[in-house]
C-alpha cells in the first residue's frame, strides 16, 4: 500500500479523534451514510415510485378491477412489440454507437493533452446536454438542411449539395449531439483517474506503449465507456422530441406513442406502453450493472498520467500523426456540435439575413413591461440557477452515499442498484403524469388534502432525476478502490463516513466533479416535472421560458436559448473550478 | 364530484403539514363534505345544480374570475389577447380576472376531475371539438361523474355567433373565434417558379415530390386538422391510401407545428401545413409575402373553431356568464381576433378594412361535427399512425 496515503489517513484520523474524543460528532459520522441512504429512499419513494405507481396501475386495472387488459392488449399487438419496439431499440443502438464513436476521441484529447483553455473546454462539454430539443432541431435544419450552412459551404467549394433532413441519420446525429458529450465527460473522468504508476510499471517490465495502453489503461476505461453507452442507450430509447422533429412520423419511437396516448387521455395504453418501455430499459440497466460489478481492477495510487502538450517542442512522425488526428476530430466537433449552436445564436440576431437585436429587445421588453402572469427572462435565469445549486446540494451527497453503500457486497445488490437507477429508465411523460396525480393533486386523508408543489418539490424532483448520474460516475471507481485502503482506515478507528471523505473521495474526485456537472445539467435541462410542479407559481426556469417564447419566428426562443447557453456554460465552469479547489 | 368549498378566499394553507415535514410547498387543505355554505358574499349566488343555472341572483356577484386557457393565449411572443382582455374586462366590471395556464391545457382539468380533485378555474377559454369530446369521453371514469361544463344558457350575443361554428350539440361551449388550416407556400423557391397545387390530387403527383411538410395528427392539432381534411376529401375508406400516395411522394411529417414551421422558414420544402392567417404576421414583420402565400386545396380550408365554457363547479357562475357575454361584444371580438390572429365568431365585429387582405378565408369551410368525430376520431388517428409508421 502507498505510504503517503496511509500516513495522511493516519494523521487525519488522529486529528479527528482528538477533536471528537468519542463524543457526539463521531456518532453523527457513523449515522451519516445510513441517514443519507434513508433520505434517498424516502425521496425516491415520494417523488418517483409512488407517482409512477399511480400511472402504471392503469396498465393492469380497469374500472377498479385487476384485469391486465390494457397491458395484454399492448403486449399482444404485433405493431407495438414488433415494429415500434424494434425500431426504438434499433435507433437507440445506432445512436449509442455513434455517441461513443464521437465521444471517445474527446475524452482522449481532454485527458491526455495539455493546452490553453483545456479546463474550460472540459467544463463546458456538457452544455449540449441541457439544450431544449426544439432549439437543437432548429439548429440542425439551419446547419444540415437543404439550404443549411453545410450546403452553402459545399456549393462554395463546388461540391454537390446533400440533403440530410429529415432522415434516420439526422436523428442519430442529433442523439449524438446530446449524448457524445456525456460519454466524453464520463470517460475523461476515468482517464484522469488512471494510475500512472501502473502504466510505468508495465513499461519498465518491457511492455510497449501500445501494450501498456491495452493491458493497463483500457481495462480502467472500459467500465466508464460502458457507463456512457448504457446511459446513452437508455436516453435514446426513451427519446421522442428529436425523432419527431428530425425524422418524422415514420420514425416514431415508443415514447411518441406514449405521448400521443397520454394526449388522447388513453391512460391504459400509455401506461402499458410505458411498462413495456421501462421493462426493456430496466432489464438492460440491470444487465449492465451486473457487468459493472464484475469489473474488479484494483487501484490504489493517487498519481495520474501526465498530459502531453498539444503543441510539442519537437515533431516526430508519431507526434504528427496524433496531432493530425486531434485536428481531424476538431473538424468533426465543429460540424456536429459547434455549427448547430452557432446557427442557433445566429438565428437570435438575424431576421431573413439581416442582423438585428430585435429578439433581445423582446426579452428586455418582456422583462420590463410583461404582465405578472407572463414568463419573464430574468426570473427564469435566477430560478434555474437556484434550482441547480439546490439540486447539487441534495443530489451529490445522496449519490455519493448510495454509491458507497452499493459498493458493499451482498446478494442481489445489482437488483437494489437497478431499482435505485429506475428514474433513468422510466418515460418522462409517465413520471410527469404521476407527479401530477400523486403530488399536485395529492392525497385526501383525515379530512385534509395533502399536496406537494412549488420550488421545494421541483428541487426534490430534480434531485431524484440527477442523483443516479452521481452514483453512476462515483460508484464504479469507488468499487475498484483497493479494499485494503478502506479496511486500514477503519482499523485506524475512522468511521465509514470519515473514510469516504478523507480516503476514498479524493481518489475518485474526477468522478465526483463529473457527477456534480451532471446534477447541474439535469436540473437546468429538466422541463416536464418543472412545469407540472410549478402549479402556476413563479417557479418557471430557462427551458420553460424557451418553450413559451416559441412562436412563428425563431428569434425570441433562440435569444432565450442563447441566454440559457451562456448561463449554463458559466455554471459548469464555476462547478468544475470550485470542484477542482476542493480536491484532496 | 363531492361538492366542496372551493372558495379561493378561504383557502387555508398549512405549510409543512404533509409529505416531507418542514418543506415549504407541501400543503394541506381542509376538505369539506356536503354542500358548502356559500353565503357571506364570497361567491356568486346563482347556485348551480347539475350544471343548470336557476333562480334570480340575490347576493353580490363574485369579485374574482379564474380563467383557464392555453399558454400562448396569454404568453405568445408575437401577440396574444390575454393581457388586453384582462384589462378590458377589469375596467368594464368591478372584478379581477386571474389566468391559469397549465401546460397540458384542458387535459389538466379533465385529469383533476377523474382523480376527484377540485380546482379553482371558473371558465375555460380555447377548447375545440376534439378536446370537448375528450372531456365527455372521460366522464364516468374514476371520480368524474358530474358534468365538467355547465350549459351556457341565456348568454347575450350568442344569437350573433355564426351558425357553422357552434360545434357543441349540448350548447355548453360558446365559440369565440375560428381559424383555418391551409397550406402556406413559398413562391421564391425553384428559382421563383414554384406554384402550389390547387387540389389534393395534384399535391400527390410527381411535380410536388418532397415539397410538403405536414404534422403528425396524433401529436399536433394542425396535423389533426389536415388529416381530417383528407378524410373529408377522400372518405374514411380512401384517406389512408391517399396518405400512402403522399408518403410515396416524399411528404415530411414532423411532430409539431413549430418544428415544421422552422423547417419551412429554413426553406427545407416549399409548402407547409399551417394557418391561413400567416400573412398577418408576415406583413406585420415586414417579411417578403412571396414566401408566405396561402393555398386552400380544393378551395377549402379546415375550420377549427375555438370556444369557451363555464366549469359546472364554478363558484362564480354569474360573473362567468358576464365574461362570456363580454367576449362576444363586437369590439372585443375584433380585439381578440386581431391579437389571436384568427377570425371572429360573430359576423359584425369591427375589424380594420385591411384585415381580410392578409387573413384569408376559404371559399368553403370544411369541418366535422361533434358526432362524427366522437364516433371516429381516435380510430382514424390510430389507423393513420399505424399506416404511416409502416405497421
Amino acid at each position: 500500500m502507498d505510504g503517503p496515503v496511509v500516513a495522511a489517513l493516519r494523521r487525519r484520523v488522529n486529528e479527528a479523534r482528538a477533536a471528537a474524543s468519542g463524543d457526539r460528532s463521531v456518532a453523527a459520522e457513523r449515522l451519516a451514510l445510513p441517514l443519507l441512504a434513508l433520505v434517498a429512499a424516502l425521496l425516491l419513494a415520494l417523488l418517483f415510485y409512488y407517482p409512477v405507481a399511480t400511472v402504471f396501475v392503469d396498465a393492469v386495472v380497469e374500472d377498479g378491477r385487476l384485469t391486465f387488459g390494457p397491458l395484454v392488449a399492448v403486449l399482444t399487438d404485433r405493431f407495438y412489440v414488433g415494429r415500434v419496439l424494434g425500431f426504438t431499440a434499433y435507433q437507440a443502438l445506432l445512436s449509442t454507437g455513434l455517441s461513443v464513436l464521437l465521444g471517445l476521441p474527446g475524452a482522449w484529447v481532454l485527458a491526455r493533452f495539455e493546452f490553453r483553455g483545456r479546463r474550460t473546454l472540459r467544463s463546458v462539454t456538457m452544455v449540449p446536454f441541457v439544450l431544449p430539443s426544439v432549439l437543437v432541431a432548429a439548429g440542425f435544419y439551419a446547419t444540415f438542411g437543404a439550404n443549411g450552412s453545410l450546403n452553402t459551404v459545399l456549393s462554395a467549394l463546388g461540391l454537390p449539395a446533400v440533403d440530410l433532413l429529415p432522415s434516420l441519420g439526422a436523428i442519430l446525429v442529433a442523439h449524438a449531439f446530446y449524448n457524445a458529450p456525456l460519454v466524453t465527460r464520463v470517460v475523461t473522468a476515468a482517464w484522469e483517474s488512471v494510475d500512472a504508476g501502473a502504466v510505468e510499471t508495465a513499461r519498465s517490465l518491457g511492455a510497449s506503449r501500445r501494450r501498456a495502453f491495452r493491458d493497463v489503461v483500457v481495462p480502467q476505461l472500459l467500465p466508464a465507456v460502458l457507463t456512457g453507452a448504457a446511459l446513452t442507450f437508455v436516453f435514446t430509447f426513451a427519446s421522442f422530441a428529436i425523432p419527431l422533429a428530425l425524422g418524422g412520423a415514420q420514425f416514431a419511437t415508443i415514447e411518441v406513442f406514449i405521448y400521443s396516448a397520454r394526449r388522447q387521455l388513453e391512460y391504459g395504453r400509455a401506461a402499458s406502453l410505458a411498462v413495456l418501455e421501462t421493462g426493456v430499459s430496466l432489464s438492460l440497466m440491470a444487465l449492465y450493472l451486473r457487468y459493472e460489478r464484475e469489473q474488479s481492477a484494483r487501484r490504489r495510487g493517487v498519481r495520474t498520467l501526465v498530459r502531453r502538450p498539444l503543441v510539442p517542442d519537437s515533431w516526430t512522425r508519431e507526434r504528427l500523426v496524433r496531432r493530425a488526428a486531434v485536428a481531424g476530430y476538431a473538424v468533426v466537433v465543429a460540424l456536429v456540435f459547434l455549427a448547430p449552436l452557432a446557427s442557433m445564436i445566429y438565428a437570435s440576431v438575424s431576421v431573413e439575413g439581416r442582423l438585428t437585436l430585435d429578439a433581445y429587445r423582446f426579452l428586455l421588453e418582456r422583462q420590463t413591461t410583461g404582465a405578472a402572469f407572463q414568463v419573464k427572462p430574468f426570473p427564469a435565469v435566477v430560478n434555474s440557477l437556484v434550482f441547480a445549486a439546490a439540486t447539487l446540494a441534495v443530489a451529490l451527497p445522496l449519490g455519493v452515499a448510495m454509491g458507497v453503500l452499493t459498493t458493499r457486497r451482498f446478494r442481489g445488490r445489482w437488483a437494489v442498484d437497478a431499482l435505485s437507477m429506475a428514474p433513468l429508465a422510466v418515460s418522462g411523460i409517465v413520471v410527469g403524469l404521476g407527479l401530477l396525480r400523486g403530488l399536485v393533486f395529492g392525497v385526501e386523508a383525515f379530512g385534509y388534502r395533502f399536496t406537494v408543489t412549488g420550488a421545494v418539490a421541483i428541487v426534490a424532483a430534480h434531485a431524484v432525476a440527477a442523483y443516479p448520474f452521481v452514483v453512476r460516475t462515483v460508484a464504479p471507481p469507488l468499487d475498484r478502490l483497493d479494499r485494503a485502503l478502506v479496511e486500514s482506515a477503519r482499523a485506524l478507528g475512522a468511521s465509514r463516513a470519515r473514510t469516504v471523505l478523507d480516503a476514498e473521495l479524493p481518489l475518485v474526485w474526477p468522478g465526483v466533479v463529473a457527477g456534480a456537472a451532471f446534477a447541474v445539467a439535469i436540473s437546468i435541462g429538466e422541463f416536464d416535472s418543472t412545469v407540472i410542479l410549478a402549479e402556476g407559481g413563479g417557479t418557471y426556469t430557462m427551458p420553460v421560458a424557451v418553450e413559451r417564447f416559441i412562436g412563428r419566428r425563431l428569434g425570441p426562443a433562440t435569444a432565450m436559448g442563447t441566454v440559457l447557453l451562456a448561463v449554463t456554460a458559466a455554471a459548469f465552469v464555476v462547478v468544475e473550478r470550485v470542484g477542482g479547489e476542493f480536491r484532496g | 364530484m363531492t361538492h366542496t368549498d372551493r372558495s379561493r378566499r378561504r383557502f387555508l394553507r398549512v405549510a409543512g403539514a404533509a409529505g416531507v415535514a418542514g418543506l415549504a410547498g407541501c400543503a394541506a387543505e381542509p376538505v369539506e363534505d356536503g354542500p358548502s355554505d356559500s353565503a357571506g358574499g364570497t361567491s356568486d349566488d346563482e347556485v348551480t345544480t347539475a350544471g343548470t343555472t336557476t333562480g334570480e341572483p340575490t347576493a353580490a356577484m363574485a369579485d374574482t374570475l379564474v380563467v383557464a386557457t392555453y399558454p400562448p393565449f396569454v404568453d405568445a411572443p408575437s401577440t396574444s389577447p390575454g393581457a388586453w382582455l384582462k384589462e378590458e374586462f377589469e375596467s368594464a366590471f368591478d372584478a379581477t380576472l386571474v389566468y391559469q395556464t397549465p401546460d397540458s391545457e384542458l387535459n389538466y382539468y379533465i385529469e383533476r376531475a377523474v382523480q376527484g380533485v377540485d380546482f379553482e378555474a371558473d371558465v375555460y377559454v380555447g377548447l375545440d371539438t376534439g378536446q370537448l369530446i375528450d372531456a365527455d369521453g372521460k366522464r364516468g371514469e374514476g371520480q368524474f361523474t358530474d358534468p365538467l361544463f355547465a350549459e351556457a344558457g341565456d348568454v347575450a350575443g350568442l344569437d350573433r355567433v355564426k351558425e357553422g361554428l357552434r360545434f357543441d350539440p349540448q350548447n355548453r361551449v360558446v365559440p369565440f373565434d375560428t381559424g383555418y388550416v391551409s397550406l402556406v407556400w413559398n413562391a421564391t423557391m425553384d428559382d421563383g417558379e414554384f406554384v402550389a397545387p390547387e387540389t389534393f390530387e395534384e399535391l400527390a403527383t410527381a411535380p410536388y415530390a418532397n415539397d410538403l411538410i405536414a404534422q403528425n395528427p396524433t401529436t399536433s392539432s394542425t396535423g389533426e386538422a389536415f388529416m381530417l381534411h383528407t378524410v373529408d376529401a377522400f372518405g374514411e375508406d380512401g384517406f389512408l391510401d391517399y396518405w400512402s400516395r403522399l408518403q410515396d411522394n416524399g411528404v415530411t411529417v414532423l411532430g409539431d407545428w413549430s418544428s415544421s414551421y422552422s423547417a419551412y422558414l429554413n426553406e427545407e420544402a416549399p409548402m407547409v401545413v399551417s394557418y391561413s392567417t400567416d400573412q398577418v404576421f408576415a406583413s406585420a414583420e415586414g417579411q417578403d409575402l412571396d414566401k408566405h402565400q396561402i393555398r386552400f386545396l380544393n378551395d377549402q380550408g379546415y375550420a377549427n373553431p375555438e370556444g369557451m365554457a363555464r366549469f359546472a363547479a364554478s363558484d362564480a357562475p354569474r360573473l362567468a356568464r358576464r365574461f362570456m357575454e363580454f367576449v362576444l361584444r363586437p369590439e372585443i371580438q375584433a380585439g381578440i381576433a386581431q391579437r389571436n390572429v384568427a377570425f371572429p365568431a360573430i359576423t359584425d365585429a369591427p375589424l380594420p378594412d385591411d384585415y381580410a387582405q392578409y387573413a384569408k378565408e376559404p371559399a368553403e369551410a370544411v369541418t366535422f361535427t361533434y358526432d362524427d368525430l366522437e364516433a371516429n376520431l381516435s380510430t382514424w388517428t390510430d389507423q393513420w399512425s399505424r399506416r404511416f409508421a409502416g405497421g
